[in-house]
């Protein structure tokens, strides 16, 4: 029984040094984007020439220096997702949500990068509208972001990315189709590994880190749902997910 | 004559920088680092646009917007949050009060920060 308590007791204490890490790296992420964003901005500028000519030379290291803090940035925010999805491996937050409405405000997030694309996000509303699932919002919205990011990341100006929705019996089946290069066959089946990307996907974008779809599927498995993907090299990539109605994102799957 | 913008924002760098650019695009900018200056910057002139950070000494940008939104001179007046906090909750709160966009500032630059204003209030 003692030794219970103590197993008991020290749970608890690794939870709260785990709340500990996680606020303390969202509070870094903050910090270190407001500095990166200041230097971002200021480099940007330079290169657009507002505060006057500059040499040849400088526009170079300007532009390295540019492309060097937006790979920072990427990994500040994949910083942040895994932080989300190690929570998640902890604990969910489940709470009854209504997924059309956090899309809804995922697509509004992303006006501004799918307007400098010229990229139209299309979004199927199903009708009626599904009923709420049990969900943790913060977590599902990583979710659709990284679906979204990845489609609009991997797809050529002009083409369109488009959501759906099915509701079925059991859960509702979310999915985001993209026009862009596809997952070379060869590769399909290491998307998810941690640190992987695709050949194709770095030529086409060098700065990544290979976290969004590993987070990703650790989130969507975290709610005991599945999510896959269906990609023609060349032509577009579908990626599915579910979210089960009731919800037991307590144990997570293997 | 050239439009007002208000730009709320306690990070120096990120102000100047701010300010800068969107004087340079042609518009007629003030600052304010709080929500004291804010209010006497509104007092002032009502903008025809204000760009709101989310955290702040003081009152915060929720509580700036709240405001902006129960004064009749700026209840309709265009107002982008910029912030480095994006999570759900934060953008939905920013929503509920009436904020007309949220812009996440380390994944935009200046320059389109410019345009987006300049799509909705022109130059």
């Amino acid at each position: 029984m003692e030794e219970l308590e103590n197993l008991k007791k020290e749970n608890e204490e690794l939870k709260k040094m785990n709340a500990t890490k996680s606020d303390w790296i969202a509070i870094s992420a903050h910090e270190l984007r407001t500095s990166l964003a200041a230097n971002k901005w200021m480099l940007k500028m330079f290169l657009d020439k507002d505060f006057g000519s500059i040499t040849p030379e400088q526009e170079g290291f300007m532009k390295k220096a540019f492309d060097a803090t937006e790979r920072m940035l990427a990994l500040v925010n994949d910083m942040l997702a895994v932080n989300h999805s190690q929570d998640a491996t902890l604990e969910y937050h489940l709470a009854p949500g209504n997924i059309v409405d956090l899309i809804e405000s995922v697509i509004f997030d992303f006006q501004g990068e799918s307007f400098k694309k010229g990229m139209e996000i299309i979004f199927l509303k199903p009708s009626p509208e599904p009923a709420p699932i049990m969900m943790d919002s913060d977590k599902i919205r990583v979710v659709v972001q990284n679906l979204i990011e990845n489609a609009l990341k991997y797809s050529d100006k002009g083409n369109s990315v488009i959501i759906s929705m099915i509701a079925r019996s059991e859960d509702l089946q979310v999915s985001v189709k993209d026009h862009g290069i596809g997952i070379p066959a060869l590769e399909r089946g290491r998307i998810f590994e941690k640190f992987f990307r695709a050949t194709n996907a770095k030529e086409k974008d060098e700065i990544g880190s290979g976290l969004g779809l590993y987070t990703t599927k650790k989130i969507v498995l975290g709610h005991n749902g599945e999510l896959r993907f269906e990609s023609e090299p060349g032509s577009g990539t579908t990626f599915s997910f579910t979210i089960p109605y009731a919800g037991s994102g307590t144990v997570e799957k293997k | 004559m050239a439009k007002k913008i208000l730009i709320v924002e306690d990070d120096t760098f990120l102000q100047s920088l701010a300010a800068a650019k969107l004087a340079k695009v042609g518009y007629d900018v003030a600052v304010a680092s709080d929500a004291t200056a804010a209010d006497k910057e509104l007092e002032k002139a009502t903008p025809d646009f204000i760009l709101l950070d989310l955290v702040l000494p003081g009152v915060d940008g929720y509580g700036i917007l709240k405001k902006i939104r129960e004064n009749d001179k700026t209840k309709n007046t265009p107002v982008i949050i910029f912030s480095n906090l994006a999570e759900d909750k934060d953008i939905m709160k920013a929503k509920e009060l009436g904020a007309t966009d949220f812009m996440i500032k380390s994944n935009f630059t200046l320059d389109e920060l410019a345009d987006k204003i300049n799509s909705l209030i022109g130059i």
